[in-house]
């Protein structure tokens, strides 16, 4: 039965250990010619001509440097990048460098299948100074102790319907969340509402609860113990059900939406804010009703029912989100791997990048030149003000955890009311399988 | 007169002796050998390694050096018990045997319909096997859409005055989920079904003409028992497949999935691939395996399945 998939991939790792054991180096000629350096990157789906085209001039250009070929491999999915990475650590081979997700890279960490590095590898990419200080917090567990290179950034912002703020009589996007609160109220009337919000989405609901709770200042994880079953991390689910059951300031529907469609509905312009977004959706707000009625604005970082932050309470306007380039272990080509991280990380290849696919640039210079431009303006200060989630390989259940609360949730949501007491029970339902995970951690 | 010469018996016997020695000791078995193999490396290698790897605790922080992995006994066997295993066995068999029997008449009509022969049966039978050949994932992305909150579904319902609500989270789910499934799966009934009902002997449709069977009676003391064979092996086949079913939970409620719906794959899939309890995972497979296999030996028994012999006794 079940057993299938799991043997499938012990099946594979067997495979994998057959085909290391039989497999050569990759030694080459003098300097990089004849070698081939192999990346593990995701597959960009919105833009895959222009993906095309961006690979084969870092090919080109990596080529002219080091006279060494990269030879890029996608993933659909986390799942699938998941699987090439296990199945990389069990058999000791496969890709030199690999792109992995900001909240991904703890657990990538654990493994501790991937380099560490020291002032030497750090100087062999440009520094670590070149760096947009804030993408370096969630490289490694400590300054010591780094894998992670920043190579892009998304941090989050809200969006807002610039029509619909100034028709309410709201000069300004809300800086706190309460206030937020109360500009929906305002907005929301007939077929408008006041906020987008993906309730049903898998990832979205733990950053809000997370960012809640930070500028409280509760930071969720507490060395080996979890803080989940705190007034902090109630408020936040409070105020974030509140918003449908309380303050019925989205549509009803939003229970059922995940992302994409929270951007849809934002797109038809009858949405005051969209709450949890990135730069990457720019196109798709651009081809709706939408279009040039809306701006970026940085997400309230006052906690709920509070107006200013409490002296412990973090500034944080957005998980710190993106990838990072981790180079592997059992690599051996080291050496040309360091040298593909410092072409894809200098100034000129991140604008690059960034114009074609919307990602910020982790490079500070680069990152700065965006930053004049008004519509970037608030994204690049959240890229700046971003924070990132507690460093332990048991995040991702921690994470899982806190989107499950809202999952179990939803049933009431759908009914219009939760009483707190269900909010509790399911609080303290994470918190266990928190602290499990973090029980194990090492 | 013709008189009968009994042929010489004893070495007739010698003979068919001999013939039967050939066969049975001198089989050349070792052809066997390139299958054999790859029955070892696809299935017994791997099933012992589920089971190894069952019994060790192996998550992210082991996993690099798996073998050194610390053996745990049964430990993970315990805790799959806590995690809320049994509920999701539950839930999955619940779901498979209710799917299988809604499926067993739709399928079993839907057979019977395109039995006999008139103008455009081709494309009826080409409709039928739509659902059947519509990937997994699409069927369950189409659904999903259209049973979500403000969907087709619900605005179909409402006009006839019926609230829909939710479908894709709480208890609902679990009936969504049952529909889903009946609808991409009946076609696999209606195949067998039609298989066995075109092998039906034309004499015995000859033969219920003469004596003037009416079509109930025909229908369910001729026919029907042709098809309990093949329809109690399908009923098996689909059972499995229902339980097996990932890919149809996974896109149509995401994971973590909610309560109801919690099936076997889905809290395997998130054991493993989303905390990283590989050694969990595993022992959550083996257990799910061996649980399933019981009722299983027994449907067999009961139903004596062997459709060749069956047929062969007619």
């Amino acid at each position: 039965m079940n057993a299938k998939k799991l043997t499938a991939l012990a099946g594979v790792a067997v495979l994998a250990l057959a085909s290391a054991a039989c497999g050569g180096d990759d030694e080459g000629g003098e300097g990089g010619a004849g070698k081939t350096l192999n990346v593990l990157i995701a597959a960009n789906t919105q833009y895959p001509d222009e993906f095309a085209a961006w690979q084969k001039d870092i090919s080109t250009k990596f080529k002219a440097a080091t006279g060494a070929e990269v030879k890029f491999e996608t993933f659909a999915s986390a799942n699938d990048e998941l699987t090439k990475i296990q199945t990389s650590v069990v058999s000791g081979s496969g890709p030199d460098v690999y792109a992995v997700g900001t909240t991904f890279t703890p657990t990538a960490y654990s493994t501790g299948a991937f380099v560490k590095l020291g002032d030497e590898e750090w100087q062999k990419i440009g520094g670590k100074e070149k760096f947009n200080p804030a993408t370096l917090g969630i490289s490694g567990p400590d300054e010591q102790n780094q894998v992670g290179i920043p190579w892009v950034s998304r941090p989050f912002v809200m969006a807002y319907n610039t029509d619909m703020l100034k028709a309410a009589g709201i000069d300004k996007p809300a800086t706190t969340w309460d206030e937020l609160g109360q500009q929906a109220k305002q907005m929301t009337k007939g077929d408008e509402y006041g906020l987008a919000i993906a309730y049903k989405d898998n990832f979205d609901p733990w950053k809000f609860v997370w960012g809640m709770s930070v500028q409280a200042g509760n930071p969720l994880v507490d060395g080996k113990t979890a803080k989940l079953q705190d007034p902090t991390v109630q408020k936040a689910y409070d105020t974030y059900f509140g918003w449908l059951t309380r303050d019925k300031v989205v549509d009803p529907a939003s229970v059922g939406w995940t992302n994409p469609q929270a951007v849809a509905a934002f797109a038809k312009g009858k949405t005051g804010y969209f709450m949890l977004t990135t730069t990457t959706a720019t196109n798709s707000l651009d081809q709706g009703a939408v279009k040039g009625k809306w701006k970026f604005a940085l997400l309230p970082t006052v906690p709920p029912g509070a107006t200013s932050r409490p002296s412990n309470g973090v500034e944080a306007a957005s998980i710190l989100s993106g990838d990072n380039l981790l180079v592997a272990d059992y690599s051996k080509n080291k050496d040309l791997a360091f040298e593909y991280v410092k072409l894809v990380t200098d100034q000129e290849v991140q604008l690059d990048y960034y114009k074609k696919f919307g990602n910020l640039p982790a490079n500070a210079a680069a990152l700065q030149t965006l930053s004049s431009d008004p519509q970037l303006g608030p994204v690049t200060e959240a890229a700046k003000k971003s924070v990132a989630t507690p460093f332990t390989g048991a995040w991702g259940d921690i994470q899982l955890a806190l989107t499950n609360v809202a999952v179990q949730s939803l049933p009431d949501l759908g009914k219009g009311s939760i009483s707190t007491q269900q909010i509790d029970s399911r609080i303290a339902d994470a918190q266990k399988s928190a602290q499990t995970a973090l029980d194990r951690a090492k | 007169m013709t008189t009968l010469v009994r042929p010489p018996a004893s070495s007739e016997a010698k003979k068919e002796q001999r013939r039967r020695g050939v066969t049975e000791r001198q089989r050349p078995l070792w052809l066997l050998t390139p299958g054999g193999l790859l029955m070892v490396v696809v299935i017994l290698i791997p099933l012992v390694l589920a089971l190894w790897i069952s019994l060790i605790d192996l998550d992210q922080y082991t996993l690099r050096r798996w073998v050194e992995a610390p053996f745990i006994g049964l430990d993970n066997f315990v805790e799959s018990f806590s995690s809320g295993l049994l509920n999701s066995i539950w839930i999955s068999v619940s779901f498979a045997v209710l799917s299988t029997i809604a499926t067993v008449p739709i399928g079993i009509a839907a057979a019977l319909v395109t039995q006999n022969k008139y103008r455009g049966r081709g494309l009826v039978r080409a409709v039928f096997l739509i659902p059947y050949v519509l990937p997994s994932f699409v069927v369950a992305t189409v659904w999903r859409t259209m049973l979500q909150p403000d969907g087709v579904v619900n605005a179909w319902l409402s006009k006839v005055g019926i609230e829909g609500g939710l479908w894709l989270t709480g208890p609902r789910s679990y009936w969504a989920l049952i529909l889903v499934e009946i609808w991409a799966a009946w076609p696999f009934i209606y195949l067998m079904a039609l298989a066995a009902l075109q092998s039906v002997d034309h004499e015995v449709h000859e033969a219920s003409a003469v004596d003037g069977a009416p079509w109930w009676p025909k229908l369910r003391r001729v026919i029907l028992p042709y098809l309990r064979g093949p329809v109690l092996l399908a009923c098996l086949l689909a059972t499995l497949n229902h339980i097996n079913n990932f890919t149809l939970p996974f896109v149509l409620f995401g994971a973590p999935a909610p309560e109801d719906v919690n099936v076997m794959p889905m809290i395997v899939y998130v054991t493993s691939f989303q905390s990283l309890r590989f050694g969990l995972s595993a022992a959550m497979a083996v257990l799910s395996l061996v649980l399933i296999a019981i009722p299983l030996f027994i449907y067999l028994r009961a139903v004596r399945l062997d459709v060749h012999e069956e047929g062969g006794r007619r």
